[in-house]
């Protein structure tokens, strides 16, 4: 049972944080740079020291080293050991706790496997992609038969399409090997693929801990509204099938059409950068694409938010300030908003 | 002249200057004596002692030195600052320095008390080795310092999380992961150790078949105007330098496999 407790937690931005992980379940933590993210992950580890408590199963740890504490952790940079192959990588955990040959052997080419990297298991880390070195490492971080895994940024070296995937195959391998898994992201839109619950942390605060569609679309604070982008929550008051994963959801007078294999979404949240806005009218199909009136503008340090309301409805978007010079735009101004179709999230 | 023609001049001259220097000694060489001193008891000893006292004052060097310079390169603590310039101390005074305040300190109570106690330390054997290892252990935890400093403190947090205690991390990680650096700076003490002169002359004296090693017999002979004697002692011991030195660059070369 590896529930983790956190209580009142202090360390530089660190602010009494308290947060509580339950069995097998996995937490992304997410937060902008600098929010003390990987403090938290060093302070459950033991790599840090820390005033307040952690617990695992309602033990107290704070007195017990890192060595002893049976955390597993993926380092953001991996820290492989160049000196040893993949397999002796895997291996390192089990033999320093002294585990039989057997025992040994036996669980790293499990590991080998489940991870897809028994060809490399003879190969140093110098000699891996880094899609590699990351199952590599995962492997060896969960060898030693440990049951909570802290992963700090486990998909930043990896490019969006290989990370879609990785994570996919992560919380599966998680859920296999029933681990608690705590996940450091600063990409919201993968921690909602992979986690179970997701914890806000803004300048050594959690703002807000709740399950990925919660977070989306009920924010406890402007300042979660603001970190997961302002998003538009439409209420969707019918549905109706297009085709075979189409299908248009209307709210008032606005219709919106979106990728889904079911038959009913109550609401949906679009992200002002996922709207696009012009001041003439696009070419190509009508497909998701409404007139409004500019009603607000906000300039921001590298952007500038517009509202426009779209049939009775104030949909924000947002563009880059060279855009935004360019078109011109003012209050009261008509202009084109275009809805991109791969990037709707939604709620049944 | 560009630049680039300079610099490589320049660089060729270091080489001709020393080069120059080494094949001037071929002035006063004699074969049929060279095979002479080369033999001779009194030279084969020099050798033996030299080789043999080099060797031990770097064992407790380099025993004294990965401790320590892993302290040095890890943590931060109260002192630290004052201890990583001490270790320059044998590089700034010299070494017929240190051998003289070796010798003052063995003519305190607490040093009377030890040579009388415990070890014979001066015009003795054991002096040389304490003199070469007073001489050479700021420059081999320096070395050393250097080497752990490249390996990242990440590798010792990882293998932590994996279980490990600081001293099973520094055994499995730290120290195979510096071994070249750490060979490579034993080896350099040890050649540091096998020229030193001052201190040794000055805490072991330099009596023939007792505490003459190479450098002092150099000087010994030299003092007699016995200058092919000398030639033949010097070349040995450039003959032995410079194959370690050899060696050196072949092991800085290969650790550059783990951390480049």
């Amino acid at each position: 049972m590896p529930l983790i407790e956190i209580k009142n937690i202090q360390k530089f931005l660190l602010k009494g944080i308290d947060l509580t992980i339950h069995d097998k379940e996995l937490l992304a933590l997410v937060g902008p740079n600098g929010s003390g993210k990987t403090t938290l992950l060093n302070i459950i580890s033991g790599l840090t020291d820390y005033s307040g408590e952690v617990l695992f199963d309602g033990i107290n740890v704070n007195g017990i080293p890192t060595h002893k504490r049976g955390v597993g952790y993926l380092l953001q940079d991996l820290a492989l050991f160049p000196h040893l192959d993949v397999a002796s990588n895997i291996a390192y955990g089990l033999k320093v706790r002294g585990y039989p040959n057997d025992t040994i052997k036996k669980r790293v080419d499990e590991l080998l496997d489940a991870l897809h990297i028994a060809r490399l298991k003879d190969k140093y880390p110098q000699g891996l992609s880094g899609g590699e070195k990351q199952r590599v490492a995962i492997a060896r971080a969960i060898a030693p038969f440990q049951k909570i895994l802290l992963l700090d940024e486990p998909t930043s070296s990896l490019d969006a399409q290989t990370a879609k995937y990785f994570r996919i195959e992560l919380k599966n391998l998680l859920k296999r090997f029933e681990i608690t898994a705590v996940i450091v992201m600063h990409d919201l839109l993968g921690a909602e693929e992979i986690a179970d619950r997701i914890a806000i942390l803004h300048r050594g605060k959690i703002e807000q801990v709740s399950n990925p569609e919660d977070i989306l679309f009920h924010p406890s604070s402007d300042r979660v509204s603001e970190f997961i982008g302002m998003p538009n929550i439409i209420h969707c008051d019918s549905c109706r099938v297009l085709s075979t994963g189409l299908i248009e959801v209307t709210s008032g007078d606005l219709a919106i059409v979106l990728p889904y294999e079911g038959t009913n979404i109550s609401k949906i949240a679009i992200s002002p950068h996922d709207i696009y806005i012009s001041d003439t009218e696009p070419p190509g199909p009508a497909l998701n694409r409404f007139k409004g009136v500019v009603t607000e503008i906000i300039p921001l340090r590298s952007m500038v938010r517009v509202k426009v309301n779209v049939r009775g409805r104030d949909l924000l978007t947002e563009l880059s300030g060279e855009m935004f010079d360019e078109m011109n735009l003012s209050v009261g101004m008509e202009v084109f908003i275009i809805i991109k179709l791969r990037r709707l999230r939604y709620a049944e | 002249m560009s630049f680039k023609r300079l610099t490589i001049l320049l660089s060729y001259s270091v080489f001709i200057i020393y080069s120059g220097l080494i094949l001037s000694l071929f002035y006063f060489y004699n074969g049929r004596l060279f095979l002479d001193v080369l033999v001779s008891e009194r030279t084969l000893f020099s050798i033996r002692l030299s080789l043999f006292a080099a060797t031990v004052a770097t064992l407790m060097s380099v025993c004294i030195a990965i401790p320590s310079a892993y302290a040095l390169s890890r943590f931060r603590f109260l002192g630290r600052e004052f201890i990583d310039t001490i270790l320059e101390l044998p590089m700034i005074i010299s070494p017929v320095a240190l051998g003289a305040v070796l010798l003052i300190f063995f003519n305190t109570p607490l040093g009377t008390f030890i040579q009388e106690r415990a070890v014979q330390f001066v015009f003795t054997v054991c002096g040389i080795f304490l003199a070469q290892f007073i001489t050479t252990l700021g420059i081999a935890i320096r070395l050393i310092k250097a080497a752990m400093d490249e390996i990242p403190y990440r590798y010792e947090e990882a293998a932590k999380t994996l279980g490990a205690s600081p001293l099973k991390a520094f055994f499995t990680v730290t120290l195979p992961l510096s071994k070249n650096g750490i060979v490579a700076a034993s080896i350099l003490t040890w050649a540091k150790a096998l020229g030193e002169f001052g201190a040794t002359i000055t805490v072991a004296g330099s009596m023939a078949m007792k505490t003459e090693t190479i450098p002092v017999a150099i000087f010994m002979r030299l003092a007699n105007a016995d200058i092919e004697g000398t030639v033949v002692l010097v070349l040995i011991l450039i003959s032995i330098g410079f194959g370690i030195l050899y060696g050196v660059r072949l092991l800085t070369k290969k650790s550059t496999i783990f951390t480049g």
